[in-house]
């Protein structure tokens, strides 16, 4: 027989034996944890992309000025990913002696690749989803072309030189490019009538949009491809920059998800930590023999090695399988919040659970276990003889490595790592400490107590160093839970806030400052609350600090884009609402030439104070002097600008107005009263995104309770392993105590009152730690509003001391109402 | 391998100016004070005294379990003192048995897997037939699958017997081994302990408060508070 056989063998029978289950059961729930929310996450979160990429109609945009290289399509079929592209051009319809400037898109059949499209055949008509663009031949218009152009669907319209039929009106495209304030009413035909038109000439003033959907990986391989090969002028769209509403709620969604599950596997490791000591010192003895019987100490550390890498094996197993089950019920249960096709599971999120199931277990179980390497063969003639505690360096040092590499796995954030791992720390140290002289002082009011409180507070005092140990873990148990719920809580409750019920959810665009007042009347009338109107001027950045803003400006810059572009440029006396002044000052008195830029876009452009920019706004240029930067939030769904003008630089060029408003659904036809009124004002419902932006909320919430269930399951265990990490020398002095003649009611009153007590200052300081984490939390990272939670103070202590008294006396039963002597006998 | 033929009448163990203290808050404890010791091979030395006297720790320090304060001590002419822990440990499976008075079997392995350990450690791979052949010996070839626990302590013992005879070490150490057992089967262990003792020529050091059994043994060592006298 192999050594290995003889792991097993010893592996077996200590499992058989029950000397196992505790460490099992915290390893696969540690691991069912992990795979759950790795699998739960990973599935959400392609989800989410998969909605997010609704909006590029694809999981890869290129934007281009000039028609696809056809090594571009070579590659992409080669990857074997699905293409698919629209040619976006502004052109003038005109019909019945109407004139129209219509933005025209013109798709190829496979358009559009991700999301949908929705028509209607006429007013009364209902609305269908369709996946495929307008057949040849064929126009699908929005209503206000229909109007503007006193057409009817079916009625012939003439785009450039090809006459179509209007068949369809355009109520919903999913990727409807550009800022809000630029819309010409959308035309859209099918590419194959495109060179018919006779509209796309050589310098014509297209947007290209090549859109490609495939496998991750050919998409990356062909991403990758691709990139060196992009010229100034064509730009690959990203999700999380090009619609930033999304995005930020995206990255959001991902750091809490990630620290949540953070949280679970923490709580398992530490109940992993308890088991393997209290398995470590039960197996002294055993390994005493061995010693004896010659096995170096290598030998030990193999064979016992050996047996937690098989049980770790075993367990990640069962628990990456109970994990693919758990997510599985979890999506069941949320099925009606979810979107009908939800992402597969990834088998590289199983995976990860497998891993971080071993990671655990290394880190949280191999330093108790190094302790049987030092165990001394003369513990065979002497009992007492134990090795020295593992090195505290080694315990915390890789615990605390294996968390803040999965923070940083899970957040990709060094600042959040760096605020929780720091302030945790620093906590427990103080905290330690604090327990440790609160425990002594308490020793000296012993001989003044009677004979219950005296037994119930030795069992503490006893062995201080371990009290502190199983204080502190029932605190981080309860801080979890703690943090999981009231992190959720004011997380959810300060994106409401972001986004409360009445936030606008309609942008009204195109107005003529002469509209104005009686625009502004009507909407009082009609009881509508707008928001500021502002004025919008077209105009394109061109240099800064008379530098050609394409030399400035990296490519892969986050602002590069807004180079590319016309930028909706406003001017205004006030600093816009929710808008902060971050550095400089906003414009006390009128003087032309002075402009507002947006935080992040200067830090993009590399743009300073007093640099000076010029635009283009038409034939003409202008010139303004930064005299500040801005942050703002985009989020708002108000009206924002990256340029504000002083008053006086841009008065003198045409512009057009735009506000927002909240209207009530139930109230959506007071909307058909202003457009019939105001036909040239673009009415845009954004609600709709609004609505998005909402499920994906909900989703979250949704999924962050059934993460705290996984904390809550992983307490338990924390809870039970320390009753019984601690149980065999109870058991000893239990059976004494019933020798000496003390009553079974004696022994329930000592343990409970010891457990209760523990529990007590475990929650007393769970309560000290959390509203520390929750201040640096919501202080430094998340900048959200703290205030105390008064009722933590209340609850927490009452929980810890009734649930560490039930868990520690349900372990002390045994002792109880067993007789003396058979506990004895298996000592 | 060495054969008990090339051990014969050698000095297997010697010792001189054995000693072990231990710092206590009351100053240094000495335990042993130079002890010296040469014992043959195939000799048996009974190892008497009173509790406290320093008996459990000179055979600790004879066999390696422990290192002396000072002196030096060799067994089949290496020296110990010298020796790794994990030489030590070697030199244990090679040479040495042990027979203690709590048994100190594996709880989870049965009979006959205990006694195979030794042998499975060694990389022997007769193992199972040698152990099933000792355990019959010593009159248990009807409880090889039971689990420690399941046996009587004479029987336990029985098991350790053959656990340390499984080796055919050149000494065995045997720490009160009838401590823990009725006088009856006491007796009775002492025997079969003998008789393996005699059948395997091996060196036989006992440690025991039994003045009969120390009898037994061809010479007797009285320790008093840690010196020999």
């Amino acid at each position: 027989m192999s050594r290995f056989n003889l792991a097993l063998r010893l592996l077996w029978r200590d499992s058989r034996s029950g000397e196992l289950t505790i460490l099992v059961m915290a390893l696969i729930i540690a691991v069912t944890s992990a795979t759950a929310i790795s699998l739960f996450a990973d599935r959400l979160q392609r989800t989410m992309t998969t909605q997010t990429a609704d909006f590029l109609a694809a999981d890869l945009v290129i934007t281009s000025p000039d028609v696809q290289p056809a090594n571009w399509i070579t590659k992409a079929q080669a990857l074997q990913l699905h293409a698919a592209q629209t040619a976006d051009f502004s052109s003038v319809l005109i019909e019945n002696d109407e004139m129209l400037l219509a933005s025209v898109k013109a798709v190829s059949n496979a358009y559009p690749l991700r999301g949908y499209l929705k028509i209607t055949g006429g007013d009364y008509s209902e609305e269908h989803t369709v996946h495929q663009g307008p057949p040849a031949g064929q126009a699908w218009v929005e209503k206000r072309v229909l109007s503007a152009l006193k057409l009817k669907l079916g009625d012939a319209l003439t785009v450039g030189e090809k006459k179509l039929i209007a068949s369809q009106i355009l109520t919903y495209e999913t990727d409807k490019q550009g800022d809000f304030y630029s819309f010409s009413p959308r035309v859209m035909i099918n590419d194959a009538d495109l060179p018919a038109t006779g509209i796309i000439q050589p310098g014509s003033h297209v947007h290209y949009f090549f859109q490609y959907t495939g496998e991750a990986s050919a998409l990356q391989a062909f991403n990758q491809w691709l990139k060196p090969q992009l010229n100034p002028s064509q730009r690959m769209l990203d999700i999380h920059k090009d619609r930033p509403e999304l995005g930020s709620a995206l990255n959001r969604a991902e750091r809490y998800l990630g620290l949540s599950s953070i949280i679970v596997i923490l709580i398992s490791g530490v109940a992993i930590a308890m088991a393997t000591r209290r398995y470590t010192e039960r197996h002294f003895n055993a390994t005493a023999i061995l010693r004896c019987l010659g096995l170096k100490q290598r030998d030990i550390l193999w064979l016992y090695g050996c047996q937690f890498v098989v049980l770790g094996v075993l367990a990640s197993s069962i628990g990456c399988g109970l994990g693919w089950f758990a997510q599985q019920a979890l999506f069941h249960l949320l099925r009606g919040l979810l979107p009908q096709h939800v992402a597969n599971p990834g088998l590289l999120a199983v995976f990860f659970g497998f891993i971080v199931g071993m990671a655990v277990l290394l880190a949280f179980a191999l330093p108790p276990l190094l302790r049987l390497k030092q165990v001394s063969p003369l513990r065979v003639l002497r009992r007492e003889l134990e090795p020295l505690p593992s090195s505290a360096w080694l315990v915390y040092g890789l615990a605390l490595g294996i968390i803040a590499v999965l923070i940083e796995r899970y957040t990709g954030d060094a600042k959040m790592t760096a605020t929780l791992l720091g302030v945790g720390l620093l906590t427990l140290l103080v905290l330690g400490l604090l327990v440790y002289g609160l425990l002594r002082v308490t020793g000296k009011l012993l001989p003044h107590l009677n004979l219950t409180w005296r037994f119930g507070l030795q069992g503490i005092l006893r062995n201080s160093g371990a009290s502190v140990s199983q204080i502190l873990a029932f605190s981080i148990t309860l801080v979890a839970m703690v943090l999981s719920f009231t992190v959720r809580t004011d997380l959810i409750d300060n994106w409401q806030k972001q986004l409360p019920d009445n936030a606008p959810n309609h942008f009204a665009l195109n107005i003529f400052p002469a509209q104005q007042a009686t625009f502004k009347q009507d909407m009082q009338a009609l009881d509508i609350t707008h928001s500021q109107f502002y004025p919008v001027v077209k105009g394109r950045l061109v240099e800064i600090n008379n530098t050609p803003v394409q030399q400035v400006v990296s490519k892969d810059s986050q602002g590069e884009s807004a180079t590319h572009r016309e930028l909706s440029l406003t001017f205004t006396q006030q600093l816009p609402e929710d808008n902060k002044i971050t550095q400089g000052t906003w414009w006390q008195t009128v003087q032309a030439g002075q402009v507002s830029v947006e935080q992040k876009l200067a830090t993009s452009l590399k743009i300073k104070l007093h640099d000076q920019l010029t635009f283009t706004v038409g034939s003409q240029q202008i010139k303004a002097e930064v005299t500040s930067l801005r942050s703002l939030d985009w989020d708002t769904m108000r009206p924002n600008f990256y340029m504000v003008f002083s008053p006086g630089t841009l008065d003198a060029y045409p512009s057009t107005l735009i506000t927002s408003f909240y209207l009530p659904e139930a109230h959506k036809n007071v909307l058909n009263t202003l457009v019939k009124k105001y036909p040239a004002i673009t009415i845009l419902e954004v609600d709709v995104i609004v609505k998005q932006f909402k499920t994906i909320l909900l989703q979250l919430t949704q999924a962050i309770n059934y993460l705290l269930y996984f904390s809550l399951l992983a307490g338990f265990t924390v809870l039970f392993a320390a009753v019984y990490a601690t149980l065999d020398h109870r058991i000893q002095e239990g059976a004494i105590l019933r020798t000496l003649g003390a009553k079974r009611s004696f022994l329930t009153k000592i343990h409970l009152l010891e457990f209760g007590l523990l529990g007590f200052i475990a929650g007393v300081l769970t309560v000290i730690m959390s509203e520390a984490i929750i201040y640096s939390l919501y202080t430094q990272v998340m900048h959200i509003a703290y205030s105390p939670n008064y009722y933590l103070w209340l609850v927490i202590p009452i929980v810890g001391s009734i649930c560490v008294a039930l868990a520690g006396y349900s372990g002390i039963r045994y002792i109880v109402n067993k007789s003396p002597v058979s506990v004895l006998r298996e000592l | 391998m060495h054969t008990h033929a090339d051990l014969a009448l050698k000095n297997i163990i010697v010792a001189e100016s054995l000693g072990k203290a231990v710092q206590t808050s009351e100053g240094v404890l000495h335990i042993l004070r130079s002890i010296h010791l040469c014992i043959k091979s195939g000799e048996s030395i009974a190892i008497i005294g009173e509790s406290g006297s320093g008996k459990s720790t000179l055979i600790s320090l004879l066999a390696g379990l422990d290192t002396p304060s000072s002196g030096t001590i060799r067994i089949n002419g290496h020296e110990l003192t010298t020796m790794s822990e994990d030489g030590r440990a070697a030199m244990r499976n090679e040479l040495i048995g042990f027979v203690f008075q709590s048994f100190q079997l594996l709880p989870s392995l049965t009979a006959l897997e205990n006694v195979m350990l030794p042998l499975e450690l060694g990389g022997d791979k007769q193992a199972k037939s040698l152990a099933t052949a000792l355990l019959t010996r010593v009159g248990l070839a009807h409880r090889l699958s039971h689990m420690p626990r399941q046996l009587s302590g004479g029987e336990q013992q029985r098991v350790a017997l053959a656990r340390a005879f499984v080796t055919r070490p050149v000494i065995l150490f045997a720490d009160e081994p009838t401590g823990n057992l009725d006088s009856k089967t006491g007796a009775t262990i002492i025997d079969l302990l003998f008789e393996l003792n005699q059948e395997n020529n091996t060196t036989l050091i006992l440690v025991t408060h039994d003045q009969a059994l120390a009898a037994r043994c061809q010479r007797t060592i009285k320790l008093d508070s840690g010196s020999m006298v």
